[in-house]
């Protein structure tokens, strides 16, 4: 799932975190990581020295990783997207920074643009998982993952990425709308509830216990409150170009890596970033 | 037992509780009633008349779009449905809705009310307050109320036709609210529904009682006093009770289309013993003025000049609309089953609207024809009291007296006939949505329509009438906002081709 993934780094990175992130790369199959540093124009450091950048490759290397290193210029989340795809990496890993709702609201955050704009999967790494601090590889017995799914044929998309995960628990979620009456409340109720069965069929064999729900009301919101009640790790959910109306808040995706103590692992659609 | 009974009958008890309370409250304190109401009515407003001006618009572009959107060739039954009346038949049911108390009342003293008390920006008694006169009664009674209409009816008609479910309010939030509709969140929408509908029609009863009394008095020299109002309402209440609780709805059914073909010979002979050229004259410049204008005067509140005179009328009426819809919406959801989207939304806007321009083209206009060009004092008499201009137009014309009692005849039917309605509808919304409903609940109903009319003349009077329509149908406003949102989720989840 992550052969070859590309890290964006910005000066300040300390190499023992980029370790950490190496043996958690390495425990999820990555074979290589691009290194890569966006200098934005008018930046105090532009041009500056870029031994830190040396330094974090080496701590990565240590993890047993191929590092090779790149630098890029521009809108921060546009040119890791643009390199990610001219790279070929099959994933975007990123720590995710600590910032105050309001502000992410008012000024967006890397991470948000970064979903909305890459045409490969995003692993945004929050609270959760936590790394150990030995520098050993995380525990994937432990591993509990929430897979939000809207069960129709792009949601399909990220199932593979889910298997790839295993671990102790997946969650299958599906969030939908009410229907307008009693009876077609409960033929869709039956009918999702056999959708979600048989993906629940097809994770069983990668985890340890595989339970599945489904849920009326706001997506985000839902996937956010289950993913605080079944305390997810990873929460894996396919990204659709966004509705109009969802602009000022942030499409469902956005909504969630903002509120989310677990990480995000967001697949995009095909062709969806030209609609978003 | 006991607990099933309250849980079945929430709607009932709790609405019948609340309406009983407050007839109790205003048989006892009057005076804290009306200022009690009176600082309701001066919150909602001071600080929501805004809110009606846009619903109102947001109601009108809401039922056009969904009329005109692919989601209009969607049927208000099951696929295979027919129409249950023929298009003449259901256009004839849709102008019998549209006639009432309210357009007797006004048709006469609306404009001449106008005319003679525009906001201040306007000079009294001018040309262009004539001009404007006509344009907002042509406003007031115009498509907006249809389109309030039309989203209470088309919700009821489209979940309970359609979607299976029970004729009420509160059915149409099932796709937010789910099983809850049965238990207290239910149970609260479908009270608002009753209260709106008890007030609004208690307003149009009240103003019917005090037209009747007028006319009466007008041509018998009969005392002005209260009591009589009260004692015409009690005689009213008598026969339409009678109607609803022996089940008359034959006989009261003759009656009622007796009275549009009366209200229509009046009409008529109003046009024809006046000045006809006048009149249509004064119907097509007024109509090319609305349609101008329509944007702009539905959202017009007048803040700088004339705010006063913007909420007592408009928002007032809109406030009215809004009370009456559950009633009107009912009755037209169950005479349109069968039919799409499209060609109710477009039927109800058209056809009950330009019959109410031709009403109030006729006598509004007549009676502006009399006041300009013929110096007769009808202004000033509406201007005093707004239930007698329609009896002191009509002394203008000949055969006045025959004409003063025909409309007599026609306030007292068309007050039978919407009380007893009325009733059905209220009887109908607190028993499950079911057509059969108990006795005790119809003489319920039929003493607190009556008994809030009662009460709010002896408040205050026309004045108390206009504030318990706006302060009831300030919540209902807000269910009605919800509707359009169910609705849209409903429809939403149609098959339909794209």
């Amino acid at each position: 799932m992550f052969e070859k993934t590309l890290i964006p780094v910005a000066y300040g990175e300390r190499p023992e975190e980029v370790r950490k992130v190496g043996t958690i790369l390495k425990s999820l199959g990555a074979g290589s990581v691009c290194l890569y540093h966006v200098n934005e124009p008018g930046s105090f450091f532009r041009g500056a020295d870029l031994s830190w950048l040396t330094l974090l490759a080496e701590a990565l290397e240590e993890t047993g990783l191929a590092v090779e290193v790149k630098t890029g210029e521009g809108h921060i989340a546009s040119a890791i997207a643009e390199t990610a795809l001219l790279e070929g990496v099959d994933g975007i890993y990123m720590k995710a920074k600590r910032r105050w709702h309001i502000e992410t609201m008012l000024l967006g955050s890397v991470s948000r643009d970064l979903l909305r704009l890459a045409d490969v999967p995003v692993f945004v790494h929050k609270v959760r998982p936590r790394l150990p601090d030995d520098g050993a590889e995380p525990d994937h017995s432990d591993l509990a993952v929430l897979y939000a799914t809207d069960l129709d044929e792009a949601s399909a998309r990220p199932l593979p990425y889910v298997m790839e995960f295993r671990g102790a628990w997946c969650h299958v979620l599906h969030v939908r709308g009410r229907m307008a009456d009693p009876l077609a409340e409960r033929v869709r109720r039956e009918a999702v509830d056999e959708q979600l069965n048989a993906v629940a069929e097809e994770l069983r064999p990668y985890f340890g216990r595989v339970t599945a729900e489904q849920r009326i009301g706001n997506p985000a919101a839902q996937v956010l409150h289950v993913s605080d009640r079944i305390e997810a790790d990873v929460v894996v959910l396919g990204r659709k170009s966004p509705a109009f109306l969802s602009a000022p808040m942030g499409d469902t995706a956005e909504r969630i890596v903002t509120g989310s103590s677990a990480s995000i692992f967001l697949v995009p659609q095909p062709g969806s970033r030209n609609a978003s | 037992m006991l607990r099933e009974y309250l849980r079945r009958e929430a709607v009932f008890l709790l609405s019948a509780g609340i309406i009983l309370f407050f007839i109790g409250f205003g048989a006892v304190r009057p005076d804290l009633l009306d200022s009690a109401s009176s600082a309701v009515h001066a919150a909602i407003l001071d600080n929501f008349s805004w809110l009606y001006l846009i619903s109102a618009f947001f109601f009108l572009a809401f039922a056009l779009a969904l009329g005109l959107s692919r989601y209009g060739t969607i049927k208000l039954g099951y696929d295979a449905e027919r129409p249950q009346y023929g298009f003449f038949g259901w256009v004839a049911m849709l102008f019998a809705a549209g006639m009432g108390i309210g357009l007797l009342f006004w048709g006469v003293s609306e404009p001449l009310v106008h005319f003679l008390q525009p906001p201040p920006f306007i000079d009294a008694a001018s040309p262009d307050a004539a001009a404007f006169a006509m344009r907002y009664a042509f406003f007031h009674w115009g498509i907006h109320p249809w389109a309030i209409y039309t989203i209470v009816s088309l919700s009821i008609a489209y979940f309970s036709f359609r979607r299976g479910m029970p004729a009420l309010i509160s059915s149409c939030f099932y796709p937010v609210l789910g099983e809850r509709i049965y238990g207290a969140a239910g149970n609260v929408v479908d009270v608002l529904a009753v209260f709106a509908t008890v007030f609004g029609t208690a307003t149009s009863l009240g103003f019917g009682a005090l037209q009747i009394h007028s006319g009466l008095t007008h041509l018998y020299g009969l005392s002005s006093a209260i009591s009589v109002t009260i004692g015409i309402i009690l005689i009213a209440t008598a026969l339409f009770m009678a109607s609803a609780i022996l089940g008359v709805e034959k006989g009261v059914q003759v009656l009622s289309k007796l009275n549009i073909v009366l209200a229509t010979v009046l009409l008529v002979l109003v046009l024809a013993l006046g000045s006809a050229p006048y009149v249509l004259n004064v119907f097509t410049s007024t109509l090319g003025g609305y349609i101008n204008n329509i944007i702009d005067l539905s959202f017009q509140s007048y803040p700088f000049a004339g705010f006063e005179w913007s909420r007592d009328w408009t928002v007032f009426y809109w406030a009215w609309w809004i009370s009456w819809s559950p009633f009107v919406g009912l009755f037209i959801a169950r005479i349109s089953r069968g039919r799409t989207i499209r060609e109710f939304v477009l039927t109800v806007l058209t056809v009950p609207t330009l019959f109410t321009f031709v009403w109030f083209a006729i006598f509004g206009g007549s009676a502006l024809h009399l006041e300009l060009e013929e110096g007769a004092n009808l202004a000033a008499v509406a201007g005093e009291d707004v239930s007698l201009a329609l009896f002191a137009f009509l002394e203008h014309y000949p055969f006045a007296g025959l004409l003063s009692l025909a409309a007599i005849f026609l306030l007292i039917v068309f007050f039978i006939t919407s009380a007893d309605s009325a009733t059905v509808v209220l009887g109908s919304l607190t028993s499950g949505g079911g057509l059969v409903v108990p006795n005790y609940k119809k003489v319920v109903w039929g003493l607190s329509l009556s008994a809030v009319a009662i009460v709010l003349l002896v408040t205050g009077g026309l004045s108390s009438l206009q504030v318990m329509a706006i302060t009831a149908a300030f919540p209902f406003m807000l269910v009605m906002i919800g509707l359009c949102y169910t609705l849209a989720i409903g429809l939403s989840q149609e098959k339909v081709p794209e």
